[in-house]
């Protein structure tokens, strides 16, 4: 606001100081929004600084802000590590997760719209409700499940059966953690766009002679595919990140991204290098996004223009 | 449900950017504040329980905070970072009072005359003038000793018995048909220090390229055939289920809870024999709490050092909830008339002395980076 | 291919047999009947509107007819064909909805062609076909490719239209597709639909609140009240001759009087007086009726001039209703309309009282 104010005040070169010097000053808009700006500054923009410039620190080091190294984003792409199997696993099991999830979610938001009536409240909250309980404690539920002489297993065997599948510490389960974690970022989103779908359109559709197959793939489908890919979006960015779901049910049969960051700021105290991990990460998350946002035209989705 | 989740995304971001951020800066301001009512420790699992720091509070009506951590290193580091005009106190293992953190001026010094006649008290092996808690020139007192323990790795009794795991020792983990029934608990140095002595090898030296080579091929063997990697809860977890038969890393500290919960056949085990110095078959830690060279040091800090070793204080820091260890005052016979049966069976208490004996003590291993990040990238290879 | 046919077949024959048949229809909506009792004939080819205020059950009926929403009692017959349950994409009817209900992610032309692409009609035919109906529905031939939401309102008015078109339905149903456009864009639409309806010699079943709308295209009008058919007839019949109140005040306004009968005489209950009226439509002999009298009907009487009822009043306001003027005369407490053609205007600051009057005969007798 002060920067319009400014150029303002240059190109209409104000006649007398005075002018000026008010022109200088913040408006009151500018001034009150001020605390909230400079706790955005601190709260926000303050780690994500001490993150770029630990990243530029001598590795293993504490020497932030006074040196200057690219060593830590040159060891990373040294392809002698292996740090890169830890992403690819990260990113492929987001990916899986994503792909599961679009199938898992689309029947349950379908039936959310169009068929639970007035239980659509109650099922939604079912899928909240969890989100209230620690992503952890949750896991640990889960692991109770699975394990040997657990819930599954105990009750098979108690059923007379030789005992249930031994799952639990394996990548499969893994990706079953982040199917069940991220289910309802999934599903909100989707929920949400295929409600945009007017109901006469469907009717409209129905009208013209359409089938329903023909109706979901050419009316549904694109008209809710805002609210589709935000969810994709949004699982796959919190998939990428994720490290319970590896560490807890699956026992770290795979290392996954995050949990090589984590590594690097507690066991190795290299706080340079899981800096520097952390930036490679957020970019290429962030890059990613931009560009799927930016494909992701909504006004053109939505046939806004 | 999306502006939720973002914003305590956010949030978290936030928090633990914030920590990473606050580092370097805290403490700036506070050096001039008044801290006759405040006293902050930095400490291992236990010495931060309410039961412990209670009745401290409200004898003293002090803000007593304790922060714990599961790693000596990253301790200290918070010290380097800029945190020193923060702590009081700092409760790590054995080697890092005397060979790092005094010469680093992290800490300072106890009046020893105070504490001196503490030592009187403590099992025989903590006498006066008691390597650990001394500077390497042995004028200074540097820490009281207090928690201690033999750690090793933990078997099932049931699937190994305590006569092969002590005498098979490290090699278990060495053995194929083993492999997928043993987990590793997760703890960095020990780890580290686990893999080393599981590739016969001394960890607490200067390693060869060719003992690293074989640190590097053990590592990545030893991983590759745990069945999981977790922390105290999920080793015992997976024990008592009958996922896992053993686990690497591993002592009384982390399967007392499980033995005191009624599984006495979970049971920390400490090799006959093995290569590191002398023949000794196992690792012991004993834990140092020292003050921290803080210019603006708590009056509480050297009080809290004399509580803690009061006889009710020392049993109840050993029964701290999470934890369960044997105390250096056990030697104090109105400490030791505390513990009840099943507690000294919680501690293995009837094999305590000759697994200590049969134990080195925790050090400092010269090339750790280097071995922790052959350990890290072996991790990876898991999948 | 669409064909165009000379102005629907002569009405003056013996009724042609109905398309869409109703007996007995009702909907309700968990204990509320939106629609109840319905029976109706749909002549083939002619334009039958559905007025009624907003409420009535116009959608739910079409929806019913539509095939989107089935009846909870009662048939509904094409062609002699139950199709009580037959799924809409299988009926050869097509419905305009009030939203229009276009394609928002899909071009003019492809909304067009949608019908089309069902069928499995190659691209090129499709093209082909669309800029046909464009061209009947009058949009320029460079809209076939243009984002539909871009279209001003008319314009997608035929988009919707046309789509309907294509589906080349024997009945089209259109739920109230204007009431959303200005007045002069609804006046021209209105006519064109009208021709339309002439040149396609389809069935229309049209929906609005607006009477006004349905005189100026219908053969047929069909007044709903509170989900019920009150009356069906030609515009008019229903124009000149309401079966009640409700339809004569629905169909414009209207002064209302109430009377009561006192042996053969009708007193006023609203104003003083006695009154002739004429006799009821249905010959029903009533203690107690209304007098409806449309405000072109109701005369100002000069001294001395006389008319068979009389009322004096005050004038109090005046509106201009173009070529006429409205004027509110209070008679009491009641206030009463009358009009004047511009060129008979009452002078401005004439006598605030007047006399107004009508003949029997120009006013209907209702008994409800
Ligand atoms: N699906 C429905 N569920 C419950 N009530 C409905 C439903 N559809 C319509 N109604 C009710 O039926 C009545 C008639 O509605 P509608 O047919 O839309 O009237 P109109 O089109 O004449 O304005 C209204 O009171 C409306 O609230
Ligand atoms: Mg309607």
């Amino acid at each position: 606001m002060a920067d319009i104010a400014l150029a303002r005040a240059s190109k209409m070169a104000p006649e007398t100081a005075r002018e000026l010097r008010h022109a200088r000053r913040l408006s009151v808009g500018a001034r009150c929004a001020l605390p909230v700006a400079v706790l955005l500054a601190i709260g926000f923009l303050a780690p994500m600084v001490a993150i770029l410039a630990y990243s530029f620190a001598t590795p293993r080091s504490f020497d932030v802000f006074r040196s200057f190294t690219l060593e830590n984003f040159a060891s990373l792409f040294d392809p002698t590590n292996t740090v890169w199997l830890s992403f690819a696993w990260s990113v492929g099991f987001a990916l899986f997760t994503v792909a599961i999830l679009a199938v898992i979610a689309y029947p349950i938001a379908y039936g959310l719209n169009a068929v639970f009536g007035r239980w659509a409240g109650f099922v939604s909250v079912l899928f909240v409700f969890p989100l209230f309980v620690s992503e952890n404690v949750r896991l640990y539920g889960w692991v109770l499940f699975f394990i040997k002489n657990g819930v599954l297993d105990g009750t098979l065997k108690w059923l007379g059966f030789s005992g249930g599948p031994e799952v639990l510490y394996t990548p499969g389960v893994t990706l079953f953690g982040m199917a069940y974690t991220y289910l309802p970022f999934m599903l909100f989103p989707m929920t949400l766009g295929l409600a945009l779908v007017p109901r006469d359109l469907v009717d409209a559709a129905r009208d013209l002679g359409a089938g329903r197959l023909f109706i979901w793939r050419e009316i549904e489908l694109p008209l809710a595919m805002p609210g589709i890919l935000i969810g994709m979006l949004l699982t796959f960015v919190l998939a990428v990140g994720a490290t319970a779901e590896a560490k807890i049910l699956g026992g770290q049969s795979i290392i996954v991204i995050s949990h090589d960051i984590e590594i690097a700021f507690t066991y190795s105290q290299n706080w340079p290098l899981g800096s520097a991990l952390a930036v490679v990460v957020s970019v290429f998350i962030a890059a990613l996004t931009l560009v799927a946002l930016s494909k992701l035209d909504l006004d053109r989705m939505l046939g806004r223009r | 449900m999306a502006g939720i989740s973002r914003r305590s995304m956010l949030q978290g971001m936030a928090a633990g950017a914030g920590a990473l951020a606050a580092g370097p800066l805290l403490g700036t301001g506070s050096a001039l504040a008044a801290r006759e009512k405040e006293l902050n420790i930095l400490c291992w699992e236990g010495y931060n329980s309410a039961q412990v720091l209670d009745p401290f509070r409200s004898k003293t009506g002090a803000t007593v905070k304790a922060e714990s951590l599961t790693n000596d290193p990253t301790m200290i580091n918070r010290l380097r970072a800029g945190e020193i005009n923060t702590w009081d106190l700092i409760n790590v293992n054995n080697p890092w009072a005397r060979k790092v953190m005094l010469p680093e001026k992290l800490i300072k010094p106890l009046p020893k005359a105070e504490f001196e006649p503490f030592f009187a008290k403590m099992l025989p092996e903590f006498k006066w003038p008691y390597k650990w808690a001394m500077s390497e020139d042995g004028n200074d007192l540097l820490g009281m000793v207090q928690r201690f323990g033999p750690y090793s790795f933990v078997v099932n009794t049931d699937k190994v018995s305590r006569k092969t795991a002590e005498e098979t020792g490290w090699d278990l983990f060495n053995d194929p048909a083993l492999a997928g029934k043993y987990g590793i608990l997760e703890s960095d140095d020990w780890n580290v220090f686990n893999i080393f002595v599981v590739a016969g090898i001394d960890p607490f030296k200067v390693h060869t390229p060719e003992e690293m080579a074989k640190f590097e091929e053990t590592a990545k063997r030893v991983f590759k055939g745990a069945k999981l990697i977790g922390d105290i809860a999920s080793m015992n977890q997976a024990l008592i289920s009958g996922e896992i038969d053993l686990h690497l890393t591993g002592g009384t500290y982390s399967v007392s809870p499980a033995r005191a919960d009624g599984h006495p056949n979970l049971r920390a085990i400490t090799p006959l024999k093995g290569p590191l110095a002398g023949g000794k078959g196992g690792i012991s830690w004993i834990e140092v709490t020292s003050t921290v060279n803080n210019p603006n040091l708590s009056p509480l800090a050297l009080d809290f050092l004399k509580y803690v070793q009061a006889p009710e204080v020392a049993h109840t820091v050993a029964f701290a909830e999470g934890t369960f260890n044997p105390v250096a005052q056990m030697g104090n016979k109105a400490c030791f008339d505390l513990f009840t049966k099943e507690e000294l069976d919680a501690i293995q208490w009837d094999s305590l002395e000759e697994e200590m004996a049969r134990s080195v003590e925790y050090d400092i291993v010269p090339d750790y980076d280097k071995a922790l990040d052959i350990m890290n990238a072996a991790k990876r290879l898991r999948g | 291919m669409l064909q165009t046919l000379p102005a629907a077949a002569a009405t003056d024959e013996a009724p042609p047999r109905p398309i869409l048949q109703l007996v007995g229809v009702r909907k309700v909506f968990g204990g509320f009947a939106a629609v109840e009792g319905i029976d109706l004939d749909v002549r083939e080819g002619e334009f039958l509107t559905i007025v009624g205020p907003s409420g009535s059950g116009k959608t739910t009926l079409l929806r019913m007819l539509a095939g989107m929403d089935q009846p909870s009692e009662g048939n509904i017959t094409l062609r002699g064909e139950l199709i009580n349950d037959m799924p809409p994409n299988k009926r050869p009817t097509c419905l305009v909805f009030q939203s229009l209900a276009l394609f928002p992610h899909k071009s003019v032309g492809e909304n067009i062609a949608f019908a089309l692409k069902v069928k499995g009609v190659d691209a090129a035919t499709r093209k082909k076909r669309a800029l046909e109906l464009m061209r009947i529905v009058r949009l320029p031939d460079n809209y076939h490719d243009k984002n539909v939401m871009k279209c001003s309102g008319g314009e997608r008015q035929r988009v919707a239209l046309a789509r309907a078109f294509a589906y080349d339905p024997e009945v089209l149903f259109f739920d109230e597709p204007l009431s959303a456009l200005d007045y002069k864009l609804k006046k021209a639409l209105e006519k064109e639909l009208k021709d339309l309806h002439r040149e396609t010699g389809k069935t229309f079943i049209y929906i609005t609140h607006s009477l006004e709308e349905a005189m100026v295209m219908s053969d047929r009008i069909g007044v709903m009240r509170a989900g019920k058919l009150v009356q069906v007839g030609t515009p008019e019949e229903i124009y000149g001759a309401p079966v009640d109140r409700f339809v004569s005040e629905f169909v414009g306004e209207v002064n209302t009087l109430k009377m009561k009968r006192a042996g053969a005489e009708w007193h006023g209950v609203d104003v003083p007086g006695t009154f002739t009226l004429s006799p009821p439509k249905d010959g029903a002999s009533l203690d107690e009726a209304f007098v409806v009298i449309r405000p072109e009907y109701m005369r100002f009487l000069a001294p001395g001039e006389r008319a068979d009822n009389q009322l004096t009043g005050t004038v109090y306001n005046e509106y201009s209703l173009g070529s006429r003027i409205q004027y509110q005369i209070r008679v009491g407490e009641k206030v009463m309309l009358a009009e004047l053609s511009r060129a008979r205007a009452l002078a401005p600051g004439a006598s605030a009282e007047v006399t107004i009057g009508w003949d029997a005969a120009d006013a209907f007798t209702l008994g409800s």
